[in-house]
């Protein structure tokens, strides 16, 4: 999967910093997980967070923790050999990426779909500070007129894929958006697209859903 | 994100242009780095102590201050900052200088701890623990990236030398965890205008890192 549109700079950046809205974390790590070109602008992006921490002025520890520091290392058992880490690339094409699974669970076919509209689906992920986390599940060859309100939007393409006028959508491409963009995207035909998506909630929570889902209705 | 602002820590954050008495010229960036890799592969080979603690003796307090900037309590900062340096004694063998500096391989395991911490939900490190070792399968690229052969002055001098708009977003994003959003709210800012604003800057440092802009 070589994905050809990628995480915004300032996402990017915002990432490394570790100071993107939960949500977006998620879509980024999302996209992360199948773009090396991003892994690697992120690398970048981590070594200048490296040079700045490096450049603060130090703030002592308490007395003791030096101390405390050695005597943990002297308790340690023998060291073993390191366990490689679940790796990040979902290997079984029914499982979900990685950084999704603690918030929509395992697999795709263990999703549970709410109808919003004809052909229109969708499952919202566990409320989170500072942005709405969901996915989205359109059926093939569907228009859907979106709009964000000037406010940042996230969006990786899981599943299916979809075109609109910034171009071709496909699995692990990223549409990172902010502004007010008003986009249509048209689903390819053959199989549903999936998407999972991050906004900016506005300071009420409640009313976010009800506004971006609204054009679904109307479909 | 709620930032605890009342925290008197938050305002001790250093500006990215006061660093000069404390550490060395961009001159000896390099230099530095070199050091740091040689110290480490040190605490790889033979689990030598006194490195370990000199290393830890020079990052643990700046840890410590990047933390408290985001943040976090003291204790829970001097936590995190243990948990950080006893990851790298463990994981040692792993290290690899050619990947990662020892300051970026720190910041970002500081990083992924905060952001463990704040959710309470201890997911974020081992997936980001994930995503490296996709890259640590992939035979490392000659390219800009390798780390051991970066030019650590040249990302110093790039980081001095940003204007001072752009130095005030990186730093409210690095130092303050701010989102976009936050800073343009803070700021009286159009949230485009920080978002292009910090694409500018991350472009000037890749120049400065070598890397591709």
């Amino acid at each position: 999967m070589r994905p050809n549109h990628h995480l915004d700079a300032a996402t990017l950046l915002g990432y490394s910093a570790g100071a993107l809205p939960a949500a977006f974390m998620a879509v980024a790590a999302t996209h992360l997980s199948l773009c090396q070109v991003c892994r690697e602008r992120l690398r970048q992006a981590d070594r200048i967070g490296g040079a700045l921490m490096q450049q603060q002025e130090p703030a002592p520890l308490s007395a003791g923790a030096r101390e405390a520091m050695r005597a943990r290392l002297a308790q340690l058992p023998p060291a073993q050999p390191p366990v490689p880490p679940a790796a990040a690339a979902a290997s079984d094409h029914d499982r979900l990426p990685l950084p999704l699974r603690p918030y929509f669970g395992e697999t795709f076919s263990g999703l549970r779909w709410r109808t919003i509209g004809p052909g229109v689906h969708h499952i919202r992920g566990p409320r989170m500070e500072g942005g709405d986390l969901m996915l989205l599940r359109i059926a093939p060859g569907r228009s859907v007129p979106l709009h964000s309100h000037g406010a940042n939007e996230l969006t990786v393409v899981l599943r299916g894929a979809y075109d609109d006028l910034l171009g071709h959508f496909a699995p692990g491409d990223a549409a990172d958006l902010d502004g007010d963009t008003e986009h249509q995207p048209v689903t390819s035909p053959g199989v549903p697209c999936i998407c999972v998506a991050a906004t900016d909630a506005p300071l009420r929570f409640s009313g976010w859903l009800a506004r971006t889902l609204q054009p679904l209705f109307k479909l | 994100m709620v930032k605890m602002s009342s925290d008197p820590a938050t305002t001790k954050v250093t500006p990215l242009r006061a660093q000069r008495s404390l550490s060395t010229p961009a001159s000896q960036a390099n230099a530095d780095a070199q050091y740091w890799a040689e110290q480490m592969a040190a605490v790889a080979l033979r689990r030598d102590m006194d490195c370990f603690m000199r290393i830890y003796d020079h990052f643990a307090p700046r840890l410590q201050r990047y933390l408290l900037g985001m943040g976090v309590s003291a204790a829970r900062a001097e936590e995190l900052v243990q948990e950080a340096l006893l990851r790298l004694w463990r994981r040692a063998e792993s290290f690899d200088p050619a990947r990662a500096g020892l300051a970026t391989w720190l910041f970002r395991v500081a990083r992924n701890l905060y952001i463990d911490s704040l959710r309470g939900e201890p997911h974020w490190l081992p997936m980001q623990e994930g995503l490296d070792w996709l890259d640590e399968q992939a035979p490392a690229d000659a390219g800009s990236s390798a780390e051991a052969f970066a030019d650590h002055a040249g990302l110093k001098r790039a980081i001095d030398s940003l204007p001072p708009v752009q130095a005030r977003l990186i730093r409210m994003s690095y130092f303050e965890a701010k989102s976009h959003s936050e800073i343009a709210h803070e700021l009286g800012m159009p949230l485009g205008s920080v978002k292009s604003s910090l694409r500018r800057a991350f472009a000037k440092l890749q120049a400065g890192l070598g890397g591709v802009p």
